[in-house]
């Protein structure tokens, strides 16, 4: 293929002009010519600290000129490339859905081909050289001046035209592939055409749609779904996370544009939030009229009748809906049908407290999803409560504690990354959750392993909200202190430590807690500690076979929990911790 | 939309169609009791094509045009219950040509839809179902399939 030279030839052309004016916003959109460039994209390092600080980006915000000027410069590309115009360039990459090395591909492959499927025709016919015309929509007889035709020549009136093509427009993004009225004509209707007799505000709408197909027919860009935010993400694809945080500060996943939610994937939280959706509204009901059968756990709602309740098949189990004990215990003697004299003497003595009816309902696995539902919520509240304190932050306070410590504000900036980071912890402890209710219950070892691990990104969480929140009050009322610097070193300090311990537990929980099964049985601390320092190389190198054999040579005292690898004193047979045999 | 051009291009449709039709079919707009002409609303008749189980048989056909037409498509209607994988139980055809959000062109003639559904009754798409009688038998019982065809055509015989 000789044309393919010449392709290049014209790429390079083409990348020495951009460089000239795009130190913006340049940088190739299609991965078949990124290789021409030299240059990588960092054009918003100086927008947030925060973003930078994560590894390299790989993603770009654009802004609505942006995002024309990306189309535009596409659309002149292709034309030049292929020599055609614009217009029909244009109809080229929608037609491809905007791949500029798809459309050469295609085009050098088979332009004859390219060509029928997309409307272009090689020699566009005009109107035919007569005085009188007969419109194929209306049948009416009109001078030949009156006509219009796409390059295929079949004639329809102007007002036949504009009824077509304000038709198509009203009806959505289909006009960007409008077609010649004539049912066997495959002739594309160009930006042009329709342009020069739509309406005003029907041009209006066609040009919407027409930078709209470019982000969203576009297999690398994204509209923000923030709601209100029209900016859209340019992503490259392959590199690590699918977190992005778009020029609102919305911070989404580019793959199912979900809020973001590392260290869960996206398959789990989809499936988490269906499961919401669709149990949320059920839950409260379910809980507040129904209980569970005492042996299947099934919810029964008791709609009529006495106590005496049978469970449907399989479980046919008979119990008192009072009581909830079997129904063979009950009878006259207890009160007959419609009382339960062991539910109030047992409610006299208090047996039936709260706690009482979670445990007996915490096997349930409706409680358990509220469980995690509830908590995965709080977090989900307590991080929108940070976000408004950290705007207050920055609106009010930072000035006012900038007055009273006589500090600048910009040595301030601790603090704002105090606060992001809770944003950012709460964010992750949310999705913690929906990863817990997913681990499957068999696997004690990861479970105990990652509620610990929970436990203590909560409690390293708390301490630096604390700081952030309840200490800083003081600076804020008193006057000077010298006790500002410590406070500084203090909340940079935990700020810090929390971040690492953070994306430690992310690192954990996104290859699965895999530390878990590696060390079967060897010590339970190893695995737990080594976290927060980061250095792991240690654990987990020891085989499995070898951490079992030294389990049952192990000299003394101790038994490891082949479920939980706790070590339980040798005289115990059901392991301390997770109440497995040994 | 296409400033009520509707009943002019009826009109037109109702010229060319008197001046030559293809054989067999009929289409006439829907004259009212007191002798008045709808043009909104046309009856026709679709022959089933010689050599096809569909032969002998004159199915009727109702068009719906709007005041949109013909920027929308009409509604094409058998009568209900009529048996065709792509007929819906209420009778509507389903056929690309008349949907307005694929194949309607506006340049579609009232000939050309008439002929594109005599093609579809003995070349139904069943990439399309529209009911589960018509479509169950000919995707699984060709036998009773045929025979019901035939059954039907006995049913709409020539009106003269």
């Amino acid at each position: 293929m000789d044309s393919e030279d010449d392709m290049h030839d014209a790429n390079d052309a083409e990348s020495l002009d951009d460089d000239f004016y795009s130190g913006e916003t340049a940088m190739d959109s299609d991965d078949g010519d990124a290789a021409d460039y030299e240059f990588i994209d960092n054009d918003s390092d100086d927008s947030d600290d925060l973003l930078s600080r994560r590894s390299q980006q790989n993603y770009t915000i654009l802004n609505e000129s942006d995002i024309h000027l990306r189309q535009e410069d596409d659309i002149m590309k292709i034309a030049s490339i292929l020599s055609i115009s614009n217009v029909a360039a244009a109809i080229l990459l929608r037609h491809y859905n905007w791949s500029v090395s798809k459309v050469n591909d295609e085009w050098f492959a088979d332009e004859e081909k390219v060509r029928r499927v997309v409307g272009l025709l090689e020699d566009p016919r005009a109107l035919p050289n007569v005085k009188e015309l007969t419109c194929g929509i209306c049948f009416e007889v009109y001078s030949s001046d009156s006509m219009r035709s796409a390059a295929c020549g079949h004639p329809f009136c102007v007002t036949c035209w504009q009824g077509y093509i304000s038709t198509s427009i009203n009806d959505g993004p289909g006009c960007l592939m409008l077609r010649c009225p004539d049912p066997s004509c495959s002739a594309a209707v160009g930006q042009d055409m329709i342009v020069s007799m739509a309406s005003h505000e029907d041009t209006e709408k066609y040009q919407r749609y027409f930078l709209r197909s470019f982000v969203e027919d576009n297999r690398k860009t994204k509209w923000c779904p923030a709601p209100g935010c029209d900016y859209a993400v340019d992503f490259i694809v392959g590199g690590g996370t699918f977190d992005v945080t778009c020029g609102c500060s919305y911070s989404f996943c580019w793959n199912c544009t979900e809020e973001a939610h590392r260290p869960v994937d996206c398959d789990t939280v989809s499936k988490w939030i269906m499961k919401n959706s669709a149990e949320s509204e059920n839950m409260n009901w379910i809980l507040a009229n129904s209980k569970p059968c005492p042996k299947c756990k099934r919810p029964i709602e008791k709609n009529q009748g006495c106590m005496h309740i049978t469970c449907t098949p399989p479980c046919k189990f008979e119990f008192c809906w009072l009581c909830l004990g079997a129904w063979s215990d009950h009878g006259e003697r207890t009160g007959g049908f419609y009382a339960c004299n062991r539910y109030e003497a047992a409610k006299q003595e208090g047996v039936y407290d709260d706690t009482e009816k979670r445990r007996e309902m915490a096997k349930n696995s409706l409680e358990r999803y509220t469980h995690y539902y509830e908590r995965w919520a709080t977090n989900q509240s307590s991080r929108q409560k940070a976000l408004a304190d950290l705007q207050q932050m920055q609106s009010i306070h930072l000035e006012k504690l900038s007055d009273r410590q006589g500090q600048p504000e910009s040595q301030l900036k601790f603090i704002t990354e105090a606060w992001l980071q809770i944003v950012e912890c709460r964010r992750v402890l949310k999705w913690t959750y929906a990863y817990g209710y997913y681990l499957p219950e068999r696997e004690h070892g990861k479970r105990q392993f990652f509620e610990y691990l929970q436990g203590e990104a909560e409690s390293g969480l708390e301490r630096l909200h604390q700081c952030a929140e309840k200490e800083l009050q003081t600076y804020l009322t008193g006057g000077p202190s010298k006790d500002f610097n410590e406070f500084r070193m203090k909340l940079a300090g935990l700020t810090s430590v929390t971040r690492n311990y953070f994306e430690n537990l992310v690192r954990a929980l996104e290859n699965g807690l895999s530390d878990v099964d590696g060390h079967g049985g060897s010590s339970r601390t190893g695995g737990t500690r080594s976290l927060g320092a980061g250095s792991s190389k240690s654990r987990g190198s020891r085989s499995k076979g070898a951490a079992r054999s030294s389990r049952a040579t192990d000299d003394s005292a101790h038994w490891s929990c082949e479920y939980c690898t706790f070590a339980n004193a040798k005289s115990a047979t059901v392991c301390q911790m997770c109440q497995q045999r040994r | 939309m296409s400033g009520g051009i509707a009943r002019g291009r009826l009109t037109e449709e109702r010229k060319a169609w008197r001046k030559n039709h293809p054989h067999g079919f009929v289409a006439k707009p829907d004259t009212l009791p007191d002798g008045t002409v709808n043009l909104m609303i046309w009856q026709c008749t679709i022959p089933g094509k010689t050599g096809t189980d569909w032969e002998g048989g004159y199915y009727p056909l109702t068009l719906h045009f709007t005041e949109d037409y013909p920027s929308k498509p009409p509604k094409c209607k058998f009568p209900q219950g009529f048996f065709h994988p792509n007929v819906y139980p209420s009778g509507t055809v389903c056929l690309s040509i008349l949907n307005e959000d694929s194949g309607w062109r506006p340049a579609i003639t009232v000939k050309q839809i008439l002929v594109g559904i005599q093609d579809l009754l003995d070349s139904p798409n069943p990439a399309d179902p529209a009911q589960t009688d018509g479509y169950h038998l000919f995707i699984q019982d060709t036998v009773e399939y045929k025979r019901r065809v035939r059954l039907q055509a006995k049913q709409y015989p020539p009106l003269v």
